[in-house]
């Protein structure tokens, strides 16, 4: 009986997940010429006539499997992998190196993505200073964000087994190299639901240039329903594609439009009793919400001077700077989970710009100030309690100089490495202050504390209130979790 | 070795041998032992006449050792009625190993004596070098490295990892956090033992008695006290404690020493009695002991019923989100992000739910004082929240009978420093938020010494400009 159950359950799910949040805003869009009658008034009329409404909405909010400390997440992806030899693992012995052969030990049995042959080793290329009383060891890339040393927790050890981009992406986002997860904004989405109907749980903000290697799949919702997947809002124009009304047709007449296909909605819905009726409505309803609530919580040119002092932000340009204030600006509206990409952190020394001692430092100087300002601003507001801020890239870089094709590149740069990277985490019940995990004395290899990418996703979901093992959804006849079979939460980074 | 020239002296240096040389009498001793027992079998019997030789070197051995102890001893600075026991075993050692050889002879008749003789020579080696090491490492040398299996059979198993607080504010400053530093850091030098300098720091009284150069404490100046001076100067200088080749105090260690000296060395004083910065706050944090996964400090222990469904369905229909905090909890959170328009008459409604409801989140409502009285009965509530509201707070010491309070956020209202004074009495609010309030910085100071043990985030953070954020960086192209 129970296996009847779960695989029609899946059936419905199956179907949900069909409906594309595209199909249903461009059924708003062009349903709209279709129809034109009655009064709908938004949040009166409509919940009260149906009181299932809202066990029909897959997004309705839902409690998690214990007290969670955080309410919302905030993750700031540095697509390309920065170089944590550069920022936050010091190694003073890496320098007494620097300019030697690599020893053999180290590239036995070793791939790379680039280095081929006997690579040179690369000294740290900053200066480095401990901070804060926690003591932690920042280096002056980040002169702003020294000062919050003893706000976040540092994993210094975190180890991946992907050194391409795409792959690695996948992995840090959705838990497995391959396509088809869902990546974790929509797992919390699909836990949690969003306590706000107005806008969508899951926000993905992008600083303008390259989009993600692995593209837009890390944002995807898998094989979970589609309306969890996480909904890109551009900084420029239309904050959401397809969401606009169409040339000639003002508000107005819109909402009476949607007023009138959702009378025959709840007509239909009498007549046949068909939950799949009451999500439909309600995705007609959030659509024209949103057209409303996203313009306006997108729009930063409200916001006092000293705030845009505070971030570096500039109305109207895409900028990692402006989706660091838009990301408070969202979670202050309940949003459960804006992820943010920002790019160009591939330091390989092809060019000036992908250069360890130009291109990066640029880099860092762009989310210095806005990130320090982000976690400053949530602070302020008392969010930081609650929202659970973490920052890091795919995997790291090499204590070694690439030498692509085993020939000298013309700037300085480093490969990609698996092995040990740091990624810090900060607010929501995390530690203040604390360091976890070490790496061997050039940063080659973790040597204490290791954590795996679904330890963090653990993590992540264990501060939410949920414990990642129970957290899954039936698929293929088996149930799917985030952490897949793995995945321990990083107690000791746990207040 | 200027230092040796000053102060040493053949006998000292021959005494600091000591350490070194007692390993040859322990050697040969074992070595003696083992041909005891190989030559029992036939095929090793000619071993045995190599038997006195190696007890005769034994004795050797062990009466040189007896002899560079002695002089080491003179050294001082040991604990005397560990150097006492260890001196006389180390005596009784090289004499009856003395014995052993002279009476060789006689012995081989009486194989069981000669047993007998051995194995007790081997316990009595064993329990002078162990009094021996603890003269040399402190006495809870090999307790302190015991994994956790293991220092259950220790009598002095203090378990020093689990800590005796649930809370960081209710550690106790001195027992509970100093004490272990120097216990740590500290007592291997200066205890009873090896009385180092001629301090002792196993206890509070100990430390306020000093050393052999006066006192190590000045209450409440650390940068007088000698005890934090020497662990600030630098890892070169030769006062530095401790001293190189030992392990430095953590920046948080020192921190946590700075501040207790500061408070004034108080003993049996709780961290959540005594004032704190912004610096130890952070330490102090950092050092909060790890809850159970799956519990909140904001969530009330006990249980309660289950909230009447008709009253959650009533704020509902006003646009709020009322939600269980967790799945199997009756506890509830109340968010209002599709309600801006809930007002001061609607907030009645939430009264049927005062024992249930916790989290209140009414920011960006439309509420105003009004809205306090009923506030004020929400009693359990621990998390409320009135972000960007239009209150001004005149009636905030409403919520002086909400006494579960923990965290409050007014950041965006008009509330005036005196209305937050007035909550100064409420005993288990702990975080305030009252950023963008308008209070005037010159009334923050007095908020923060007013609720000095409160955390109060003021907010209006700025963030320097400094030269580096406007420095692009390229490549200059030489030609």
């Amino acid at each position: 009986m129970s296996r009847y159950k779960k695989l029609i359950d899946e059936a419905n799910k199956e179907h949900l997940r069909s409906l594309t949040r595209r199909h249903f805003l461009m059924d708003c869009v062009t349903g709209i010429g279709a129809a034109a009658l009655g009064s709908f008034l938004a949040g009166c009329g409509g919940t009260s006539a149906i009181p299932s409404a809202v066990a029909a909405d897959p997004m309705a909010p839902k409690a998690p499997h214990f007290p969670g400390k955080a309410k919302s997440v905030i993750y700031l992806h540095m697509a390309g992998a920065p170089s944590q030899l550069e920022l936050f693992d010091y190694k003073p012995a890496l320098q007494k190196l620097h300019n030697q052969l690599c020893p053999p030990s180290l590239l036995e049995g070793k791939k790379f993505a680039f280095i081929r042959g006997v690579p040179k080793m690369l000294g740290p290329q900053a200066v480095f200073s401990q901070h804060g009383a926690s003591g932690a060891w920042i280096s002056d890339h980040l002169p702003h964000f020294s000062s919050m040393a003893d706000e976040v927790s540092f994993l210094k050890a975190v180890q991946t087994d992907q050194f391409n981009h795409g792959p690695a992406q996948l992995l840090m986002q959705t838990g497995s190299a391959r396509l088809g997860r869902p990546s974790t904004g929509s797992w919390v989405t699909y836990g949690l639901g969003t306590e706000n109907s107005n806008l969508p749980g899951f926000v993905v903000l992008t600083s303008g240039g390259k989009t993600p290697d692995a593209g837009k799949s890390i944002w995807g919702s898998g094989f979970l329903p589609s309306v969890y997947q996480g909904v890109q809002c551009r900084t420029k124009g239309d904050p959401v594609l397809f969401l606009s009304d169409p040339e000639g047709m003002d508000r107005d007449l819109r909402k009476a439009s949607i007023d009138a296909i959702n009378r025959i909605n709840e007509e239909e819905y009498t007549a046949y009793g068909d939950p799949e009726t009451l999500a439909r409505i309600s995705q007609y309803e959030l659509a024209y919400k949103m057209q409303i609530a996203v313009p306006d919580v997108m729009n930063i040119q409200n916001e006092p001077d000293y705030i845009h002092e505070m971030y570096g932000t500039q109305p109207g340009k895409e900028s990692f700077a402006n989706n660091c204030l838009l990301a408070r600006k969202l979670v202050e509206k309940g949003v459960r989970f804006v992820q943010l990409y920002d790019w160009g952190w591939d330091s390989h020394g092809t060019d000036e710009n992908l250069a360890i001692d130009y291109g990066f430092r640029n880099k860092c100087r762009e989310i210095d100030r806005p990130v320090t300002a982000l976690l400053q601003d949530l602070k302020q507001r008392g969010l930081l309690d609650e929202t659970l801020v973490i920052w890091g890239g795919e995997f790291g870089r090499t204590p070694m100089q690439e030498n692509r094709d085993g020939k000298d590149m013309p700037f300085l740069g480093r490969d990609h490495h698996v092995e040990a990277f740091t990624i810090w985490m900060a607010g929501a019940g995390i530690k203040k202050g604390f360091t976890w995990g070490e790496t061997d004395e050039i940063g080659y290899a973790a040597v204490k504390g290791k954590v795996a990418i679904n330890d963090i996703h653990a993590t992540i979901l264990q501060q939410l209130g949920f414990d990642h093992e129970k957290l899954t959804y039936q698929f293929q006849g088996r149930p799917f979790r985030l952490t897949d079979t793995g995945g321990h939460v990083i107690t000791p980074i746990l207040a | 070795m200027i230092l040796l020239e000053s102060t040493g002296s053949w006998a000292s240096l021959t005494g600091r041998m000591h350490p070194l040389l007692v390993h040859l009498p322990i050697g040969i001793l074992i070595v003696a032992l083992l041909f005891v027992l190989i030559s029992k079998l036939p095929r090793w019997q000619s071993l045995r006449s190599a038997i006195p030789f190696t007890l005769f070197l034994a004795f050797a051995a062990a009466a040189f050792s007896c002899l560079t102890g002695y002089l080491l001893s003179q050294d001082g600075g040991y604990d005397e009625k560990t150097l006492d026991t260890h001196f006389y075993l180390g005596i009784a050692v090289a004499v009856i190993s003395g014995i052993w050889w002279l009476t060789y002879r006689m012995l081989k008749k009486s194989p069981k004596l000669e047993l007998v003789l051995a194995l007790v020579m081997l316990v009595l080696i064993s329990i002078t070098g162990h009094y021996g090491g603890t003269l040399t490492h402190g006495d809870n040398y090999l307790e302190a490295a015991m994994p956790a299996a293991l220092s259950g059979f220790s009598k002095k198993a203090t378990a020093a990892g689990t800590s005796n607080y649930k809370d960081i504010g209710d550690a106790l400053l001195y027992e509970d956090l100093v004490q272990p530093v120097l216990n740590n850091r500290c007592i291997s030098c200066h205890s009873q033992q090896k009385l180092k300098g001629g301090l002792q720091l196993e206890t509070l009284a100990l430390m306020r008695k000093g050393g052999e150069n006066g006192p190590v404490l000045k209450d409440s100046m650390p940068e007088e006290s000698e005890i934090y001076k020497r662990i600030i100067l630098s890892e070169n200088d030769e006062h530095r404690m401790p001293p190189k080749g030992k392990p430095s105090l953590t920046p948080a260690e020192t921190e946590l020493l700075h501040w207790w000296i500061a408070c004034g060395g108080p003993a049996g004083k709780k961290v959540k009695d005594l004032p704190k910065n912004p610096r130890i706050s952070a330490v102090l944090a950092a050092m909060q002991p790890s809850k159970p996964v799956d519990q909140l400090a904001t969530v009330p222990e006990k249980t309660v019923g289950k909230a009447p469904d008709a009253a959650i369905a009533a704020l509902t229909a006003k646009g709020l989100k009322v939600l269980p905090v967790a799945e199997n909890s009756n506890y509830l959170s109340i968010t209002a992000f599709t309600a801006q328009g809930f007002n001061d008459q609607d907030a009645a409604l939430m009264l049927p739910l005062k024992e249930q409801l916790i989290w209140l989140d009414l920011s960006g409502t439309a509420v105003t004082d009004q809205v306090f009285s009923t506030l004020g009965q929400l009693k359990n509530l621990t998390k409320l929240t009135l972000k960007g509201t239009a209150i001004k707070g005149k009636e905030l010491k409403a919520l002086n009978q909400c006494a579960n309070l923990m965290y409050l956020n007014l950041v965006q209202t008009a509330t005036g420093a005196a209305d937050i004074i007035s909550l100064k009495n409420n005993k288990h609010l702990e975080q305030l938020y009252v950023g963008q309030t308008g209070i005037p910085a010159s009334t923050l100071q007095d908020l923060h010494k007013q609720l000095e043990l409160m955390k109060i985030d003021t907010g209006g953070y700025r963030l320097a400009q400094l030269p580096t954020d406007t420095i692009a960086y390229h490549k200059v192209m030489n030609n």
